[in-house]
């Protein structure tokens, strides 16, 4: 994960880079007036995704891990952008994934699926492909029988607005 | 090809207890409301909100979608396939369409 915030931040400085030295102080300067913005760090919703997260799953806590989300770094066309999720937790009775939320920040309408499971599906492995507006953090978010909340995150460069 | 056009496959030989994946599609505009088309016209927002998959008499699973799904939506999830019994899918649109597809599901001969 460090790598890939590591090589966003990068591709941001080499770009204001070619646009000149005054635009790189100023990028700078912005960076570092709004640090709570920093784009490379999922675990600072907008206002509005921060709306959805509250309404999904109130106050408990979002914790990192037991699923993973596995899209492209870079999506030339975001019309079609793949998606994975996974999840090892079990799918017993007693204790089971009821819900996977897809969420997209700077999507129009960011809260994108819902996919309600039973134990029957037997595990957490769901494809599809979705639209994607503009580079963005990517969240997908788990909440079990028992109440517990897991997400995993990907940062994903889009080329091509998908979204008109 | 239509519109709500579906498939389902699973794979060709199931034995009692595999876990299986299934792929689905589905011919669908999945339109958000935010493109117009060449002569200017928005093109008013036209999606698969709701998806209903059922397993002999028993929903195993409920998706809701929004028009950020991608146009001719796929998903594949994975299936406990414990009894010989139809996997249903149940996809219904903004405008009322509802599609239905199924397969059945059989196990192998040992």
């Amino acid at each position: 994960m460090s790598t890939r915030r590591t090589f966003v931040k990068g591709v941001a400085l080499a770009g204001a880079g070619l646009l000149g030295s005054g635009t790189l102080a100023r990028a700078q300067g912005l960076l570092s007036a709004a640090p709570a913005l920093d784009p490379g760090d999922p675990e600072v919703p907008n206002e509005e995704v921060a709306r959805i997260l509250k309404d999904l799953f109130g106050d408990r806590p979002i914790r990192r891990g037991q699923l993973s989300l596995d899209m492209p770094a870079v999506a030339e066309d975001g019309r079609i952008v793949p998606v994975i999720i996974e999840s090892p937790l079990p799918m017993k009775p007693d204790n089971y994934v009821k819900a996977v939320h897809l969420i997209v920040d700077h999507n129009p309408d960011p809260h994108l699926a819902a996919y309600h499971l039973t134990p029957a599906i037997g595990s957490v492995a769901i494809q599809t492909r979705i639209k994607m507006k503009r580079t963005t953090w990517v969240r997908a978010i788990l909440e079990t029988s028992t109440g517990e909340v897991w997400a995993n995150y990907a940062h994903v460069i889009v080329s091509l607005n998908g979204c008109g | 090809m239509a519109i709500g056009d579906a498939r389902i496959r699973i794979p060709d030989r199931i034995s009692r207890g595999d876990l299986i994946t299934v792929n689905a599609i589905i011919l669908h505009p999945m339109d958000t409301g935010f493109f117009r088309t060449a002569e200017g016209q928005p093109i008013p927002a036209y999606f698969i909100k709701d998806v209903v998959i059922s397993y002999g008499d028993e929903q195993v699973a409920r998706f809701e979608w929004t028009s950020g799904v991608s146009k001719d939506p796929i998903v594949s999830f994975s299936l406990l396939a414990d009894k010989e019994a139809p996997l249903a899918m149940v996809w219904s649109d903004t405008k009322g369409g509802v599609y239905r597809q199924s397969i059945n599901i059989a196990f192998a001969a040992a």
